[in-house]
């Protein structure tokens, strides 16, 4: 698991270089096949010819290809997982020189697709990556997944997390505390995050749910009415049940047995994954001016969590065909 | 070979974070790119020096050219500010664009994007394209519901409105240059001057060269009778003036408007 800060990743001086001397080919022959950004035109992503990486003329991609499993090669060496080996880059070997590139092909749309699907805080299925992207070379999928999610971990600092034990579903998220940065520094937060935030510290404080007469009392004091349109979050209502929802920051659920009919709000899969609560919590505590032992038993609760957290590794490790190896995940949802 | 003159990046989290922030906003202008790389060296990284911002541009991109990504510079057509988006160099299936809209809805786009190219002045009246409404492929879609389609396009920074009219914003001429000066090679003008895509631009009415606003007037400056660069004739136009980051400044801060005052109505835009 890569640690925030302290070590810098280095990528194979050569490699790089040899790809670019070759740039003219895959990235002009893609066009040519009529692919493309005619996202604008073609719309949905089925549509994209599957043929396309392996019509890459082959004498182009050879000096390519030695360049690109160096490359991979070199990723493995500075990754901070000794068991984390790779069997399966090694296993290339034996094939062609243009399987390597293509798979290399594939790889990078699957970064831009994680790309894409972060920037859209969407989920990511297994079958949504094999079809849009992997297609035809599904049996290689292990493969190009992990590489890629290799890749986007080394420059961009996101990780796929999977949703749960057996679930193919995976959020793409960030390493690095970037929800407790962008508290300290309003910057660039897009200022929704405040009131996300805030519903957060509610349901936090009460334990592990809020419900959601209890939300709306603290947001009415803040002047933020349901189906009253905010001239920041818009309808509240619509955003905290719907949007937030969506975007896996919350959970929004009937209290069972209640009568009349009544929700409450949990913080989501997503908000647990990407939050570290002890800093969240020193965080409330300075905005209310108060001291950390005031929450002691929350505080406590909150450690215990981080430290479940960084036992059980929180990066992905899918289950390997060839190997018994042990299958870490996100555990269920601890209760904050 | 060129390996031993070019230099290596180092990615850190200082530029991964960058790199998350720059995609979250899109596109950004460059004195919100220096304060972007300020903020990420406070977070990650105190006691460093801030890295001169071309060379950490550089190293940044070094490390995404394996993936056909890149932060790319371009200035705006209208008034020549710099800025700054994460565009994709390949032109590849999987893309922004495809993700968020439907298929009638980027359809409506390739519609207003063919008859911005088309026209003489870069901008497409709102008119002319409701006008092609019927011929979208997809779902049937009414006019009102695609005048609601481009303000989307407006929001998510595809389009910019002036007036009822609908051209390019600079980060789609950014991220989809390629792509068009490959679609559509026979109507795709070019400016004169920097050889790249222009759809805001002035002409030279006898021979008919185009140049952007900011590059003419970084050509023209400080030359008291502009002449075409092609022809030699009399250049006809207004030159405008050359855009100064340090007036910018300047006269935003008469102007009574505070940086962040300017800065979260931005990010409410988005």
């Amino acid at each position: 698991m890569s640690q925030s800060g302290a070590s810098p990743y280095y990528l194979c001086d050569q490699s790089l270089i040899s790809c670019n001397e070759q740039e003219e080919t895959p990235i002009s022959n893609v066009a040519e096949e009529g692919i493309i950004a005619s996202i604008v035109i073609s719309g949905p992503l089925e549509e994209a010819p599957a043929t396309e990486s392996s019509n890459t003329p082959q004498d182009s991609q050879s000096s390519c290809f030695s360049s690109t499993t160096s490359l991979n090669r070199s990723d493995e060496s500075f990754s901070n997982q000794e068991d984390e080996k790779n069997p399966s880059t090694l296993m290339l070997m034996p094939y062609t020189n243009n399987l390597s590139a293509c798979l290399d092909e594939k790889m990078t749309l699957l970064v831009q697709f994680m790309l894409i699907k972060y920037q859209q805080r969407e989920m990511i299925t297994k079958e949504d990556i094999l079809k849009i992207v992997i297609r035809e070379y599904e049996e290689h999928f292990l493969e190009i997944f992990t590489m890629a999610c290799k890749r986007i971990e080394l420059v961009f600092g996101i990780e796929m997390r999977e949703m749960g034990p057996a679930s193919h579903c995976y959020i793409v998220c960030n390493i690095m505390d970037l929800t407790y940065c962008k508290m300290r520094s309003g910057e660039e937060t897009l200022p929704r995050n405040g009131l996300l935030i805030f519903i957060l510290g509610v349901i936090f404080m009460k334990g592990s749910r809020a419900p959601e007469k209890e939300i709306w009392k603290w947001l009415n004091r803040m002047g933020i009415y349901s189906r009253k349109n905010h001239v920041i979050y818009g309808e509240p209502r619509e955003f905290i049940t719907r949007d937030l929802v969506m975007e896996m920051y919350l959970e929004y659920r009937k209290i069972s047995k209640s009568y009349p009919v009544s929700y409450e709000f949990l913080w989501g899969p997503r908000a647990h994954a990407e939050i570290n609560k002890v800093k969240f919590l020193e965080y409330l505590s300075k905005i209310n001016d108060s001291d950390t032992p005031v929450y002691s038993s929350q505080y406590e609760a909150a450690l215990r969590d981080e430290e479940e957290k960084a036992k059980i590794s929180p990066r992905l490790i899918i289950p390997h065909k060839a190997k018994k190896r042990p299958k870490a995940t996100l555990r269920k949802r601890p209760h904050c | 070979m060129q390996s031993s003159a070019r230099r290596m990046g180092v990615m850190t989290d200082v530029h991964r974070r960058f790199l998350q922030l720059l995609m979250t906003h899109g596109v950004l202008e460059e004195q919100d790119i220096r304060r972007l790389q300020k903020h990420c060296y406070k977070v990650h990284d105190r006691n460093a020096a801030v890295e001169k911002l071309e060379d950490f541009i550089h190293n940044i991109n070094s490390v995404l050219e394996s993936l056909y990504i890149e932060v790319k510079k371009g200035i705006t057509e209208d008034n020549g500010r710099p800025i700054y988006a994460l565009v994709n160099l390949a032109t590849t299936p999987v893309s922004k664009m495809a993700s968020d809209f439907a298929e009638n809805e980027l359809d409506l786009f390739r519609k207003a994007l063919e008859l911005i190219i088309d026209s003489e002045s870069g901008f497409a009246s709102s008119t002319n394209i409701l006008n092609l409404v019927d011929q979208l492929k997809g779902k049937k879609m009414k006019k009102k519901e695609a005048e609601q389609v481009l303000q989307k396009f407006v929001q998510n920074k595809w389009l910019i409105e002036k007036e009822g009219e609908f051209t390019l914003h600079s980060r789609a001429i950014l991220e989809m240059e390629q792509y068009i000066r490959e679609t559509y090679p026979d109507s795709v003008k070019m400016c004169n001057i920097c050889h790249s895509l222009l759809i805001q631009g002035q002409s030279c009415e006898t021979c008919g060269i185009r140049m952007h606003l900011p590059c003419m007037a970084k050509y023209f400056q400080s030359i008291r009778e502009p002449h075409c660069p092609h022809c030699n004739d009399y250049w006809p136009h207004e030159i405008p003036e050359v855009f100064n980051q340090e007036k910018e400044k300047e006269r935003e801060e008469e102007a009574g408007f505070s940086k962040s005052s300017k800065k979260s109505l931005r990010s409410r835009q988005q």
